[in-house]
């Protein structure tokens, strides 16, 4: 008889229907589990797809193809330049490729008629730049606007900040990378919806703009931002772009992984002079943010895991109490013929059922508790909202989470239950029969 | 005859603590196949412990006990296993029938174990055993919605459903009316004589006793007799030993 016998799985299922409190309660103690599981990891892929979409349209691509030149030893700039002749290799180079942007970089202050901030600029070329248009939620003005050279992007809490709508006149002051300090006036097109982090301290305005504001050359921008059809191969992909660049005689920095702005340090102790090419991807870029996820992804894990525990003793300890319940049916068993091996596959089938039953209902609970969690369209509280650049809570349970959530606690369960039903296999008939109790 | 049961010197102790208790003390017996046969004596005389030998769910001290010819102490648990299954039929005392199946699936177990028949072959088996033990219209009951008889019954069903060469039952008809006893007696006598299926059961009932081909008679551990069932009847009777059914106060 093996575990795959239906008269095993007939018992097992009659012996935890014959006991339904306490399989009820012990289905639904893993049903809780097992939802906070999906649950939890619907908040982790949630998070995870918001930093994703939002950080890869708006402050990185896939793989970013940026770097530093330096006119001194001491002084660098965030660009690259003949940027041109870049996008061509990466064009015909990377195989797996869905679109190439490139973006100018800039750090100035904003100045408006009652206030000023310091912000991070993103100079955009707004036609070329489908996924930035799908994520921007505008709340007034139009996209439109970037195509004129003083356009302006604002997100609301700067807006708010500096206490303008669109159509108001501000200013850039910014140094330039030629050591000169220059301003340009700009007009806010657009103000969107807040974005996390983002919405604190970057802007967006034409690239032309841009390059006006810091005087630069049209072979020149902050970084070419790559998106590629499959995320998975961005390792791949960036390899193969050293080495495409290296073949080319481009210069190229030791990979660092980690945002462009916490190198300047770096670069300007380093004795080298002209252009490096710094080749990142949107882990790196982001990974000033990615502490917060991991930080969850650490919680999440701890919980699940001594919920785990818990219901692992509860387990065992019920599969105990079953066993000395039925230590008579065993010795019966035993002596009309069972083999150990069929007493054992039988209570661990017992195990995996309810493991099997509980995390199905779990996994239907969880999954409602997600629908419901994102429809309820929770707002999250300021420096949750900064990290995870999403003003609400987004809870998107993935079919491989839910799987995983399945597997794994059944698992678990299941193997908890070898320990008893291997000893309730070990039992002699005659002990078992003779046993009072 | 051939012998289907052979015990020779047989010892089997067990430790209470630090005392050593001897059940079986020096036993040796031969069971012919197709026997009827009895084991009679008071309780703590042995019979039980005699049984599980016999049935391979227990092990000598000292001593050989084979079983279809084969030596029990040499083989392994595994093997023991088998030799229940395809040799030997047991019928408990208190039935020990599986609560949560139903009176079908009770008797069909064996049959699952053993692999050796297909659903169509293993149902039709079962429902004619069924048939012959009178609960064919009780297959879809649970043990739990049968009376006393009607489980033993069960029980007989199951012991004999693998056709085994040898059936044993301790003490049967213990907890069971005389009237149902006599009845499960009846069909595991009419099933021996059909089949030609060896039976041994345990009691100290002298009307159940007097059904068999002969009586081993135990006491202390050790055989005392083996007569035929009506000398074992009168010994039992000269003993002052009443009925069981019988009243306290009709003891003679």
């Amino acid at each position: 008889m093996t575990i795959f016998d239906p008269m095993l799985w007939l018992i097992a299922v009659r012996s935890l229907f014959q006991h339904r409190i306490r399989t009820s309660l012990l289905g639904a103690a893993i049903a809780v589990v097992t939802a906070l599981l999906v649950s939890l990891a619907g908040i982790y892929v949630g998070m995870k797809t918001t930093l994703l979409v939002s950080a890869t349209t708006l402050m990185s691509g896939h793989v970013n193809v940026a770097g530093f030149y330096k006119s001194t030893a001491s002084s660098s700039a965030p660009v690259v330049t003949q940027y041109q002749k870049l996008r061509e290799i990466v064009q015909r180079d990377v195989k797996d490729l869905d679109y190439v942007v490139q973006r100018g970089r800039g750090w100035a202050k904003l100045i408006s008629d009652t206030g000023s901030m310091q912000v991070g600029i993103g100079g955009i070329d707004i036609v070329n730049e489908p996924g930035f248009v799908k994520v921007v939620q505008l709340k007034e003005g139009s996209l439109e606007g970037l195509k004129q050279p003083d356009g302006l992007l604002l997100f609301e809490e700067q807006a708010k900040k500096l206490d303008v709508k669109v159509g108001d006149k501000l200013t850039f002051s910014a140094p330039t990378f030629k050591g000169t300090n220059n301003t340009i006036d700009v007009t806010v097109v657009a103000i969107a919806a807040n974005i996390g982090m983002l919405s604190s301290w970057n802007t967006y305005m034409s690239d032309t703009g841009l390059r006006q504001l810091y005087q630069l050359n049209d072979e020149t921008t902050g970084a070419l931002q790559i998106y590629i059809k499959d995320i998975s191969k961005v390792r791949a992909v960036q390899e193969s772009l050293r080495k495409a660049f290296a073949a080319e005689g481009f210069e190229l920095m030791d990979t660092d992984p980690r945002p462009f702005f916490s190198k300047f340090d770096g670069v300007n102790r380093e004795s080298w002079t002209g252009q490096k090419l710094d080749i990142t991807n949107w882990e790196d870029e982001t990974s000033f943010v990615q502490w917060f996820v991991t930080i969850l992804t650490v919680a999440a894990t701890t919980v699940i895991f001594v919920l785990t525990v818990i219901i692992g003793v509860g387990i065992m300890n019920v599969m105990w109490i079953s066993i000395r319940e039925r230590t008579r049916e065993i010795g019966t068993l035993r002596a009309v013929g069972m083999q150990r091996r069929s007493v054992l596959a039988m209570f661990v089938t017992e195990g995996f059922l309810l493991g099997l039953m509980g995390t199905t209902v779990g996994v239907a609970i969880g999954g409602l508790a997600s629908f419901l969690l994102n429809n309820a369209a929770i707002k999250l509280p300021k420096g949750a909202q900064l990290v995870l650049m999403s003003e609400k809570l987004i809870v998107a349970p993935t079919a491989g989470w839910v799987v995983f959530a399945v597997i794994f606690i059944t698992s678990v369960i299941t193997l908890i239950s070898l320990i008893p039903s291997f000893l309730a296999a070990r039992l002699k008939p005659i002990s078992a029969m003779s046993h009072v109790g | 005859m051939n012998s289907i049961v052979s015990i020779r010197d047989v010892v089997k102790e067990y430790e209470l603590g630090t005392t050593v208790v001897q059940a079986l003390r020096g036993v040796s017996l031969e069971v012919m196949k197709g026997e009827f046969l009895s084991i009679a004596g008071p309780s703590g005389s042995g019979k039980t412990t005699l049984l599980n030998l016999i049935g391979c769910v227990d092990t000598a001290t000292r001593g050989v006990v084979e079983v279809a010819g084969k030596d029990t102490a040499k083989l392994t648990e595994r093997e023991l296993t088998d030799l229940r299954l395809n040799t030997i039929g047991f019928i408990f005392q208190s039935f020990n029938l599986v609560a949560v199946l139903n009176v079908f699936q009770n008797v069909e177990f064996p049959l699952l174990l053993q692999r050796k028949l297909g659903s169509k072959e293993r149902r039709d088996r079962v429902m004619n055993l069924l048939e012959q033990v009178g609960l064919h219209t009780h297959a879809k009951h649970r043990p739990s919605e049968l009376s006393g008889g009607q489980r033993q019954r069960v029980a007989v069903a199951r012991a004999l459903v693998t056709d085994p060469l040898l059936v044993l039952a301790d003490e049967p008809t213990a907890n069971l009316d005389s009237a149902t006893g006599n009845q499960i007696i009846d069909l595991m006598k009419e099933l021996n004589q059909k089949k030609g299926t060896t039976f041994i059961f345990s009691t100290h009932d002298h009307k159940v006793m007097q059904h068999a081909n002969a009586v081993i008679r135990l006491a202390d551990g050790k055989v005392l007799a083996r007569e035929s069932a009506k000398d074992a009847v009168a010994h039992a009777l000269s003993l002052g030993e009443a009925p069981a059914e019988a009243p306290a106060g009709a003891r003679v």
